[in-house]
């Protein structure tokens, strides 16, 4: 629900913005505490949403590394750097985010790793589950969505 | 009766919040973005911002050049743009900028120029219509700053 015109009246524009939503996306970004240190690999070709994703990580406190194409993905995970998880992007430049997990499956490589694209349709989604993406989400990467796969990779 | 300069400057911000959520201009994302900014990193929204528009200005560009191009073929490239757009677009909660984009992909998908280069006005009207409102977002938040009052997020 949109918040309301403004009234004119200062408090009720006040309690537009501390009630509902603001709230709720307040407690989600400070109700996860880590037990364990989590690392992540953050693969977009966009430097706006891998930047975002990475701030989004670091503020749940997980060590973040970023890549913007597959290529440089691919050959990092090869190099035997380790992640508990790997935000990937389905549209990457150089390697495609489709062709990348793949490789980065075949590796064996059993990290989590959570699919992102931009415009989501069922053959999407299809194509990058059956790529090796355990998970397959719309952007933004949002708390909503993250916060579950934090707790389930801290064992909580 | 309004109080000090920066309560008067808060309410100016708010109102101008609401009324780009009430418009569909911004969505929730753009509190998300609001939420990750803190002491450590008093201007991170700006500077995510800034991000954007300079990324975006580039999609904006080449899309331009390449529908001008005498004989267009390469709509594979002019989708990757779009949704290298749209990505960022949603990421930093910009609605509307993101639901033209969903349009304009439509058009691209269907080889249909003189649909695209529609679509492609609309949108560079909406993308200004945001950085201009977001700049003036931005410098009454810097003013209110400026006054006293406290950055990102807004507390009670």
């Amino acid at each position: 629900m949109a918040p309301t015109l403004p009234s004119g009246d200062q408090a009720s524009d006040q309690d537009n913005w501390d009630n509902g939503r603001l709230a709720r996306k307040r407690q989600l970004l400070t109700e996860i505490v880590l037990r364990n240190r989590l690392t992540a690999l953050v693969v977009d070709g966009d430097t706006t949403c891998r930047v975002l994703e990475q701030l989004l990580l670091r503020s749940y406190g997980v060590q973040t590394q970023g890549v913007d194409n597959g290529r440089d993905a691919v050959a990092l995970i090869a190099s035997g750097v380790k992640f508990n998880l790997i935000i990937i992007d389905m549209i990457l430049p150089v390697l495609n985010g489709l062709e990348a997990t793949r490789q980065i499956r075949d590796m064996g490589v059993h990290c989590k790793m959570l699919g992102v694209t931009a415009c989501s349709g069922e053959s999407e989604r299809q194509a990058f589950l059956a790529a090796g993406v355990d998970v397959f989400i719309e952007k933004p990467l949002d708390p909503e969505h993250l916060v579950p796969i934090l707790r389930e990779l801290d064992g909580q | 009766m309004l109080g000090s300069g920066p309560d008067r400057l808060r309410a100016d911000v708010n109102r101008l919040l609401a009324f780009l959520f009430h418009q569909g201009i911004l969505d929730e994302q753009f509190l998300q973005l609001q939420q990750l900014q803190d002491e450590s990193s008093p201007n991170f929204v700006s500077q995510v911002v800034n991000i954007y528009f300079q990324e975006s200005e580039k999609l904006l560009r080449n899309l331009r050049s390449l529908l001008m191009e005498r004989k267009l073929s390469d709509y594979k490239n002019i989708g990757i743009h779009i949704n290298q757009l749209m990505g960022s677009s949603s990421s930093i909660g910009a609605k509307r900028v993101r639901n033209v984009c969903v349009a304009f992909r439509a058009a691209s998908d269907q080889n249909n120029r003189t649909g695209c280069l529609r679509v492609l006005e609309v949108l560079e009207h909406d993308y200004c219509f945001l950085k201009n409102k977001l700049h003036e977002l931005f410098q009454i938040e810097q003013q209110r700053i400026l006054a006293g009052g406290v950055g990102y997020p807004m507390q009670n």
